[in-house]
């Protein structure tokens, strides 16, 4: 494995993970915008302007960038998350550098008006699949209760509402600010030619145009409140919990991501020994999340309705002996092993490392190899936990129930 | 016992896989959903661990668990790294040779599953693709791996053992591993392990009727989800390659057919897919589309027409495209050693040996537009299995 990097003048910073063992190798654009860079009245633009950049530029059209992709056999997406955009493809090694010149036009697309309008209807349609989907609606929710104001709760797909009152102007102003080259990182991993890489990105990327760009970073500790929604077509009780951890910078993220595995991962866990093998819900499981200046701890359990008070009753008792008595060393141990392999399996593939290299450098503006996070995790004493847990106690959650509608609703 | 191996020299990783024939359509009549209690129960303690002392010794291995219930197998295995494989296997030869198979313990295994069963109102879209099974294949090959409420209720312990005792038949399983490991050594561990004298084979699965061709459920949901499938020759049949550059066509990328003419042309749709789905009795090409209501009719029309058209003509640069993007694929999935002890498993199941890279390879590489036109000339489209669930129905031409 080698590591490189350049900046261009424009403030593009361009990294790559060199690995010739690899059979293919995955380039990313991952640029710092998401939800929580939107106002209200632009809510979901991030998301849109994602689907928009498939639609070509002045010189290519939506099929021919289909096409073009295609030709090259490349699996390749893009997500939008609250804080992060990316736009990825995995290729054989062949083809790495003609897929990377293509993303490198597509991050100045054209945004044509007729293009919007006719992607307006398939941003609609996504929205309408999510709400099919208790399990990813209770979750937004909660965030958006959980943030209460605070811009990290602003929803990522936006309202059906929002995107009819969207402008293709207001889009292309948004483009201007947040896909700023100073705003953004191109990486590459696995078998790929780091000179030929820079080459095409000096070449199609020094041009763009550095820009000033801001985002508050206030740490939320989150509302604390707790709410329900009834729907008439649900049968199960979906419950989201969510309460305060670290942000992305910080060095106690890893002791956050195994206190996170102790108490929810899907197997093994206190959750699981509590709650899913005892039959009481068939789901139950907690993750660390860490965000750009804060961070959360989020739970979801699927149960019954006659079992929601009762598996209630059993978190907090969970997490009232976490506050009192804290984790075993064997459960931090297992906790590490479990951790650990999974890291060492997404990494094996180009593209789960392109995920871990392109991520560690928009928010540390740093190369950390698979070496250094695996001494990061196994460093991690059980004393760092306790100490997490007094700081973040995570009692102090905020709720969201998402379950049948009852006859008082 | 079959073992198969595939080393691989970039991972550290190694991942293996037991297929245990006792998938859903081998259960006896009645118990459907048994193999997801079992696949459960199993894990709920065994040799001389009781549940929580042989969940502690996986975790403890840092195995990344997988286990499902398919139409033909129940299938358990991991991925873990490569020094621990030795370990992993002493513990999968309690859990398959040996499991505690307590009643209290099935009792909370039964529970589980019937909760999975009610969860999957919620979730309309995998609900759909369960019923789309159920309508296409001929009995029992479709069967529901999730279960019956009606029939998980009344299934007994012993039930569920006498299923395990014939089901987890030693001479019928398949083991694949791949990743880094030492064949031999392997081989010599699994004999120690699992060497036991000849069980008779199972009978083989008799085949039933179609269920029927449009069904559909109520659901007040913001989506009609709609599952639509169609007959295409099985695996092991000549041309084979020709149908999964047809699908590819079809659905293979973003610029192929039905992306371009349903979503990105009108809008219809978010999801929109089609692949290959194939068992060794029977196989079909599998479609998924969700839609807001007043659009799941045209939606459905335009999935049709763009099956319908395919026997019209190819051209060159799709039938390129759908070439390297499925070569592409199968490369980049062997990079991965999950997915390589899966492939080489079911490789060995469907067509009784295992295809080599370079063999899939060459065969995709030798399908031309000629070849691909002619085997939809000879396999038209007919008949099309639909099940939809959301707040409107459509009609099935």
């Amino acid at each position: 494995m080698e590591f490189k990097s350049e900046k261009l003048d424009n403030g593009l910073a361009v990294i790559g993970e060199v690995n010739k063992s690899a059979k293919s190798a995955a380039v990313g654009f991952f640029v710092k915008t998401g939800a929580r860079d939107e106002t209200q009245s632009i809510s979901g633009v991030s998301h849109f302007l994602e689907h928009m950049l498939f639609k070509g530029t002045g010189t290519l059209t939506a099929l021919e960038v289909n096409e073009a992709f295609d030709k090259t056999g490349a699996q390749f997406n893009a997500f939008t998350s609250e804080e992060n955009t990316v736009y990825y493809a995995a290729v054989l090694p062949e083809y790495l550098a003609e897929v990377t010149r293509l993303w490198a036009e597509l991050m100045r697309p054209a945004l044509r008006d007729e293009d919007f309008t006719i992607e307006k209807n398939v941003i609609k349609e996504e929205i309408a699949m999510y709400k099919d989907l208790p399990n990813f609606d209770v979750m937004e929710r909660c965030r958006t209760l959980y943030f209460d104001g605070h811009p990290c709760g602003n929803s990522v797909l936006g309202s059906e509402e929002s995107i009819d009152g969207l402008t293709a102007g207001q889009m292309r102003g948004y483009f201007e600010t947040r896909y700023a080259p100073n705003n953004m990182a191109l990486a590459c991993a696995g078998d790929f030619d780091w000179e030929q890489i820079l080459a095409i990105a000096a070449d199609s990327c020094a041009a763009w145009r550095k820009q000033d760009v801001q985002r508050t970073l206030d740490h939320s500790e989150g509302s604390g409140r707790k709410e329900r929604v009834g729907k008439p077509n649900l049968v199960r009780e979906h419950v989201c919990l969510m309460s305060a951890g670290v942000s992305a910078r910080d060095p106690r993220r890893f002791a956050a991501s195994l206190l996170g595995m102790i108490i929810g991962d899907d197997v093994g866990s206190r959750f699981f020994w509590e709650l899913v093998d005892k039959a009481l819900a068939e789901s139950a499981t907690m993750q660390f999340g860490a965000m750009d200046g804060t961070g959360a701890f989020c739970s979801y359990i699927r149960c019954s309705s006659e079992n929601v008070k009762k598996v209630l009753d059993i978190v907090r008792a969970v997490f009232d002996d976490l506050a009192g008595n804290g984790i075993r060393e064997e459960e931090l141990r297992t906790a590490k092993n479990k951790v650990l392999s999974a890291l060492v399996l997404k990494n094996e593939l180009p593209m789960g490392r392109l995920v871990d290299l392109g991520f560690n450098w928009i928010y540390l503006e740093q190369y950390l190899t698979i070496e250094d996070d695996v001494n990061a995790i196994k460093a991690v004493t059980v004393d760092e936990v306790h100490a997490l847990i007094e700081q973040f106690d995570p009692r102090h959650f905020t709720e969201f129930c998402l379950g049948p509608a009852r006859d008082s609703q | 016992m079959v073992l198969l191996g595939e080393p691989m020299e970039a991972v550290q990783s190694v991942a293996f896989g037991f297929m245990l024939p006792a998938g859903a359509a081998r259960l006896p009549a009645g118990c459907c959903g048994a193999g997801n209690v079992i696949a459960d129960w199993i894990f709920r303690g065994a040799g001389d661990k009781d549940s929580r002392q042989l969940s502690d010794a996986l975790d403890g291995l840092g195995l990344v668990r997988a286990r499902s219930v398919g139409s033909s197998h129940i299938a358990v295995g991991a991925a873990l790294e490569a020094g621990n494989l030795a370990r992993a296997l002493d513990l999968h030869a309690d859990i398959v040779r040996r499991p505690c198979l307590k009643d209290d313990q099935f009792e909370l295994a039964r529970q589980l599953a019937v909760h999975e069963v009610l969860s999957l109102d919620d979730d309309p879209r995998q609900k759909v693709m369960l019923k789309l099974r159920e309508q296409f294949y001929p009995d029992p090959l479709g069967r529901n791996t999730i279960g019956e409420i009606a029939e998980l209720e009344a299934l007994t312990p012993d039930t569920a053992r006498r299923i395990i005792e014939g089901g987890f038949n030693l001479t019928k399983t398949i083991f694949a591993v791949a990743g880094k490991y030492d064949f031999d050594a392997v081989c010599r561990k699994m004999e120690g392990l699992f060497e036991t004298g000849r069980q008779d084979s199972a009978e083989p699965v008799g085949l039933g009727l179609r269920a029927g061709r449009y069904t559909h459920v109520h659901n007040d949901g913001a989506q009609v989800h709609i599952g639509l499938m169609t007959e295409t020759v099985a695996p092991t049949h000549e041309d084979y390659y020709n149908a999964r550059v047809a699908i590819s066509v079809l659905s293979g990328g973003m610029s192929a057919r039905l992306f371009t003419e349903v979503r990105e042309k009108r809008g219809l749709c978010y999801a929109i897919g089609a692949r290959y789905h194939g068992l060794r009795e029977a196989a079909g090409i599998m479609c998924y589309a969700g839609t807001t209501p007043e659009k799941a009719q045209e939606t459905l029309d335009c999935i049709v027409g763009e099956f319908n058209r395919l026997a019209e003509g190819i051209s060159e640069e799709e039938l390129a495209r759908a070439k390297v993007g499925l070569k592409s694929a199968l490369i980049m999935q062997s990079e991965s050693s999950s997915s390589r002890a899966g492939a080489i498993g079911s490789d060995h199941y469907i067509l009784g040996r295992v295809r080599s890279l370079d063999e899939v390879k060459d065969k995709i590489e030798q399908t031309t537009v000629d070849s691909v036109l002619r085997f939809l000339a000879s396999n038209t489209f007919r008949d099309f299995t639909v099940a939809t669930i959301g707040p409107k129905q459509v009609t099935v031409q």
